[in-house]
């Protein structure tokens, strides 16, 4: 590879060279370069190919717009990220970087036969080439789109790095570095605002770290630049970020921005994330992004060697690397011809400049005069040569509107400059408006939406000088916005470069445009002639176009297309470019990783797990978990060798038929308290309150305003204005949230107030005939005999030394007792009564066990059994309904049409003809099992098990009419085999009478 | 004694010893029975903590404050507010279980909050509360010192608001 | 994310604090059996939807704890104004007086 590198130039280090791969080439770059930069000084442009077509495709720009030099980076341990421009990746020792969309290799691939096929791709391909027949979709389409589409390999291990986020308030925050945005910060922080400056680069300055001729104040710009940076470091009250890109501007100054951390260390340091998210709340927001660079359209403008003139500058005068040795010029505004200037005193050979205008500033004639530069105004580009890299491009001279003939300038890169967009994608976020400036034929700033400035060449202007001085006064406005004065310097250039240019659509050409292949949007391989097509096709909107033609689609969202593309939509429309509309700019402004997003969630913390004080126990006696809203519950306790049936089985037996002890403490508590409680429980619940003694439970239900039911539970009065609620546990927070609702804002006269206690207890569920022989003992200032403490009722005393709310409730159709310990004494009572137990063989069961138990006596699981259209008739609960009450939540829609119609679906009990079949719950039922497809379903199963007691499956399910049908035959298609017939029943399958609760 | 969850660097992170809490609801007109019966001052504007003795009350909400008191007097304190029930209408609900303490400190233990909280801490004076949250656990921060805090979350939150903070802790610690 | 200003606590304050709570200004009927069916139904379900200032109920859940009313532009996403649960919704030209 020849040496590219010019000595003494740039801001890398010369004396530490850092070796690394390139598709598994060992690379040589210097400490401060890129992966763009390195190659470049190696020779080398050819960094990928063509995300369709698979042409050759070199680096075009110095940024993070960059459309076609993206490369996937390899750390180990299953660190892989794709799509990483090799323009802002920094080198280090060991780096491993890899080039896409190729294959067999980067400089021979076999795809490029696509590159013949045009007419497959060319616009709305997606839309009319895959449409038909039919049949080749599975065999033909599908494949080929899933090889064609992405770009570049997902990644297939697991993320190892940590991710972090951040919460920051500041007064003001300045988004980007280049002299506007310095000059912001400094104003800003000398006058005392707490003030946040962010870069995407490594190093802030901007534009001044790729013009280091211009002199500020009287000192040289590098000299200038690191006096700021000082100061601003010496400012307590400004944050200095760098390789933090602001991703997205939200409502209300709400700025995302992701720090990239350890991707530029060659050693990772332990406990540092690799990225971090920032959410920046900003009192006033100084946008200072500046100005991308335009590409030139034309034949032959995506060969590797062809690039922006402003990149060229910025690798020569930052990464001291001269993109070429014979560079030719090919452009329509000023700041070109200063790259050229450039690179010819760092020794390049310039071939010539090339201007698209007829006329151009002397001093710029003098100057490449006097550098032995040959001019070429009122010229245009036709063509390119050379497959990997430039070897020649053809100009035409053009007069009045007629290209003349071609001559091709040997040259080996082409530095082209189709003039400078301003910056505006977060601008575009906050919905501000953009206004079209007819003169400079650019959008700018118009209404704004937040609490913004716009600085510098965002604003349009141009010139190191205007940008500090607009800075200067965007970070005092912004300071004035607050409430707050600062001055705004002013600042002395020298060596400034102002320019001027024009806008070109395609630029003209002597060929038939229908050949040429002048790419507008790179990476997603649109060229203009796709445009047109559009165009010819129909879409009139620059929304539709894009959408046709995936200009300004891909992961650089058209940063480098969407004007040119706009443009020459416009062009082909006949209208103005305003008239043609303006696409949307959304976050994120560059490509951010998952784990930016994902931050602290993953692994144990993706979310919030909730473990009751007995989960450890639970934990250590081999339970498996399932998760019940964000809670992790014990579902059953597998002795070895048990699966999950033959486990439920068992714990089903024993609690049966002596004693099961189960961890009831996620279920909601809620305390009802105030003189008023007894009449806004009269009011919530359906059920009666009024009658309902001290030291007594019921069973209440929750019913939404219409009508249907939203959650129940078993409810003691603990005072007579105080309520011990229980919901259940999904519903806790919901019940609560509905009950606030209606205290404060239909019913804000009653005094009753209501707290969760839901974690102030855990609740402890003893059930089995040997309930009360093993608690008994345990309990001090209670008597809980069958007389003294009948079922549904409770008392408070002591357990085991606890302080306790004990029920005697059954949701098992047992003797059952719930103890409510404080939670801190959970596990230990637990622990005790565990001991204690072991002469009755108590046995811990999970919640499958609990839903058989419960299903055997037909109580229903709200939300399982229900689902938001089952009334308390549908259910079979009108007898929890306090009818005598004038009203309560839910009551008058109890009446409406709909819900006294006949045919409701409504909870029965089923048993399937064989009794060995279980159900599987959600299958749909049928009437009639040979009518024809689609068949007229009629309910479905809504829980299923198999009961140990009955020796039989059991079920309930809601049918159309279903209580009206006793007795009835139904049918459950299954998917293979046979419907399986089931006899519709009661809910009641066990002990119907509840004898087994009078355990004396 | 603290447990120690750990200490790391400029932020340390403790589970603090229970105490007796209680979540006192009462119209602002009988706050004065309140006060009375607690044997504070109860604050007024949401967000204010007084703190007497070895007692302090932060008001929460309108009608809404927390009690914080040592454990032995818990008996004691819901005795005193039963025997105002007739005459001032409230209630008192003992919430010693329901919520678990941790203490941060340190120089960047305000920065370790950051990673969960999104409000501006900066706004919160020493001595005050804020029920806000940290990820996605509602949480009531006390804020007892520009570099101590404690954080109250609910009992079964608390795993998953100790990881989080220990692991910010850690990348803290590690100098990012 | 919004910031939302919570009328109680007299602060703004991150929406994360905060939850939507549906339309404000939909009073429950004092005595519902005596709506006929056609205006029990629109109590219930019929909402005005608007593309504009639109009138509803947030909760300081993670908060005070107070449900509030809100003028909220939908087409803007932006807070007009925000009141307590019981105030009237404030007429516009109130609004412009305090701008
Ligand atoms: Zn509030």
């Amino acid at each position: 590879m020849t040496d590219y590198r010019v000595a003494g130039r740039g801001r890398v280090d010369h004396g530490k060279p850092v070796k690394f791969t390139f598709d598994g080439k060992t690379v040589t770059g210097r400490a401060g370069d890129t992966v763009a930069s390195a190659l470049l000084a190696n020779g080398q442009h050819l960094m990928g190919r063509g995300f369709k077509y698979h042409r050759p495709r070199g680096v075009v720009t110095a940024g993070s717009e960059e459309p076609n030099a993206l490369v996937g980076i390899t750390r180990g341990n299953g660190r892989f990220e794709p799509n990483t421009r090799a323009t802002m990746q920094e080198i280090y020792s060991g780096l491993t970087a890899e080039s896409q969309n190729k294959w067999p290799s980067l400089a021979f691939d076999v795809g490029a036969i696509n590159d013949r096929l045009y007419m497959m791709f060319s616009a709305g391909f997606y839309y009319k080439t895959f449409m038909w027949p039919r049949s080749f979709w599975d065999s033909v389409y599908e494949p080929f789109i899933r090889k064609a589409a992405g770009l570049g390999k997902a990644p297939t291990e697991v993320d190892p790095d940590q991710y972090a986020s951040r919460f920051l308030h500041c007064d003001v925050l300045v988004v980007g570095s280049g002299p506007s945005g310095l000059a912001a910060a400094l104003t800003a922080g000398r006058a005392g605002a707490d003030v946040v400056i962010v870069d995407e680069h490594s190093e802030m300055g901007g534009t001044l770290l790729s013009e280091p001729q211009a002199v500020i104040d009287g000192l040289p710009a590098w000299e200038w630049l690191a006096g700021a940076v000082a100061e601003l470091d010496a400012m307590s009250n400004v944050r200095r970020m760098t390789r933090t890109t602001a991703i997205g501007y939200y409502h209300q100054n709400m700025i995302g921005m992701v720090e990239r951390i350890t991707d530029h260390l060659a050693m990772l340091p332990e406990n540092a994330p690799r990225e971090r998210m920032w959410r920046v709340r900003a009192g006033e927001v100084v946008l200072a992004q500046g100005a991308i660079e335009r590409p030139l359209v034309f034949h032959g403008n995506d060969t590797p060697g062809v690039m922006l003139s402003g990149a060229a500058q910025t690798f020569l005068n930052r990464f001291g690397v001269l993109v070429g040795k014979r560079p030719a010029v090919l452009t329509s505004h000023d700041s070109a011809w200063h790259s050229a200037f450039d690179m010819a005193e760092a020794g390049a050979k310039v071939a010539a400049i090339i201007d698209t205008r007829d006329v151009v500033d002397a001093a710029l004639h003098d100057r490449a005069a006097s550098l032995g530069i040959e001019v070429l105004t009122g010229h245009t580009a036709t063509a390119t040569r050379g497959r990997l890299r430039i070897t020649s491009v053809r100009v035409n001279p053009v007069r009045s509107g007629t290209v003349g003939a071609g001559r091709w300038i040997d040259c080996d890169a082409l530095l082209a400059c189709g003039g400078w967009t301003p910056s505006l994608h977060l601008f575009s976020h906050t919905k501000g408006s953009l206004h079209w400036d007819a003169e400079a034929q650019v959008y700018l700033p118009g209404r704004k939406s937040e609490a913004v400035q716009i600085a510098g060449a965002g604003r349009g202007l141009w010139g190191i000088g205007a940008a500090l001085d607009d800075g200067a006064t965007a970070g005092a406005a912004a300071l004035r916005s607050l409430g707050k004065s600062a001055s705004a310097p002013s600042y002395k250039v020298s060596g400034d470069r102002i320019g001027t240019g024009v806008f070109h659509k395609e630029l003209p050409t002597d060929r038939s445009p229908g050949r040429a292949k002048a790419f507008v949007d790179f990476q997603n391989d649109v060229t203009a002639k796709d445009l047109r097509l559009a165009v010819r096709e129909g879409m009139k909107s620059i929304e539709h176009v894009k959408r046709y033609t995936t200009n300004g689609m891909a992961t650089d969202q058209g940063k480098l297309s969407n004007m040119n593309g706009l443009t020459i939509a416009a062009d082909a429309l006949g209208k103005e470019a305003p008239q043609v509309g303006l696409t949307t700019f959304r976050p994120p402004y560059t490509p951010t990783t998952f784990g930016a997003f994902c931050g602290y969630h993953k692994g144990a913390q993706f979310e919030v797990t909730r473990k009751t004080p007995i989960d450890g126990w639970a934990e250590t006696h081999g339970a498996v978990f399932e998760p019940v809203a964000l809670w992790r519950r014990a579902w059953y306790f597998p002795k070895s060798g048990e699966d999950m049936h033959k486990a439920v089985a068992r714990e089903c037996k024993a609690t049966r038929q002596s004693l099961g002890i189960f961890d009831a403490s996620t279920l909601g508590k809620i305390e009802v308290s105030g003189p008023d409680a007894v009449e806004f429980m009269n009011r919530m619940y359906t059920n009666p309150w009024t009658k309902l003694g001290v030291g007594r439970c019921r069973y209440g239900l929750l019913l939404g305003e219409d009508g249907f039911i939203r959650d129940d539970g078993v409810i003691g009065r603990m005072r007579e204005d105080l309520f011990h609620v229980t919901t259940t546990t999904g519903g806790a927070a919901r019940v609560l949230n509905m009950m606030e609702d209606y205290l404060q804002t239909e019913w804000p006269d009653l005094k009753v107030w209501l707290t969760s206690t839901t974690e102030e207890w855990a609740t402890i569920a003893l059930n089995g005939p040997n309930a009360r022989k093993l608690l008994a003992p345990f309990v001090e200032g209670a008597d809980i005999s069958a007389e003294a403490m009948p079922h549904m009722s409770v008392v408070e005393c002591t357990v085991a030394g606890f302080p306790s709310r004990l029920f005697r409730i059954s949701f098992t159709g047992e003797l059952g007792f719930e103890i409510n310990v404080p939670a801190r004494h959970g596990r230990a009572l637990w622990e005790k009564l565990w001991e204690a137990g072991r002469q009755y063989d108590i046995c811990p069961y999970g919640t499958e066990t609990m839903h058989v138990l419960r299903a055997e006596k037909g109580f229903i699981i709200v939300g399982q059994d229900t689902d938001g259209t089952i009334t308390p008739q549908d259910a079979g609960l009108d007898w929890a309904i306090g009818k005598a009450k004038p009203d309560f939540v839910g009551k008058r829609s109890l009446a409406r049409p709909d819900l006294v119609a006949p045919n409701r679906k409504q909870l029965v009990g089923l048993l399937t003809e064989d009794p060995k079949t279980v159900l599987i719950e959600g299958a749909q039922i049928v009437d009639d099992p040979n009518q024809p497809k689609p068949m007229k379903m009629i309910g479905h199963v809504t829980s299923s098990y198999w009961s140990e007691a009955l020796g039989r499956s059991v079920a309930m399910a809601v049918i159309e009419g279903g209580h009206g049908r006793m007795n009835g035959t139904i049918h459950v298609p299954q998917a293979e085999g046979k419907p399986i017939r089931a006899t519709v029943t009661t809910t009641q399958f066990y002990d119907p009478k509840g004898e087994r609760l009078l355990v004396e | 004694m603290n447990a120690h969850v750990s200490s790391l660097g400029d932020a340390a992170l403790s589970l603090l010893p229970p105490v007796a809490r209680f979540n006192l609801r009462i119209a602002p007109a009988d706050l004065a029975a309140a006060a009375k019966a607690f044997g504070v001052d109860l604050p007024t504007r949401i967000g204010q903590g007084v703190h007497q003795g070895a007692r302090s009350a932060w008001c929460l909400g309108p009608d809404e404050w927390l009690l914080h008191a040592p454990e032995a007097e818990q008996a004691a304190i819901v005795a005193a507010f039963d025997a105002i029930r007739p005459s001032a209408a409230h209630s008192l609900t003992v919430i010693s279980d329901r919520e678990v303490t941790y203490g941060l400190s340190g120089a960047r233990a305000t920065e370790l909050l950051t990673t969960g909280c999104p409000i501006d801490l900066r706004r919160i004076a020493v001595g005050d509360a804020k029920r806000t949250v940290f990820d996605s656990a509602q949480v009531v921060l006390l804020r007892d010192g520009s570099q101590d805090w404690r954080l109250e979350v609910w009992r079964s939150f608390a795993p998953h608001v100790e990881a989080l903070l220990t692991t910010a802790q850690h990348e803290l610690a590690a100098g990012f | 994310m919004l910031l939302i200003h919570c009328p109680y606590c007299e602060d703004t304050l991150p929406e994360l604090e905060f939850a939507y709570a549906g339309e404000a200004h939909i009073v429950r009927p004092q005595d519902p059996s005596a709506l006929s069916d056609e205006e029990w139904r629109d109590f219930l379900f019929i909402r005005t939807n608007v593309k504009g200032v639109h009138a509803e109920r947030w909760r300081h859940v993670n908060g005070c704890g107070r449900f509030f009313n809100a003028l909220r532009d939908t087409v803007s996403d932006r807070f007009v104004t925000t009141y307590k649960a019981g105030e009237a919704r404030p007429e516009p030209e109130t609004l412009e007086a305090a701008e």
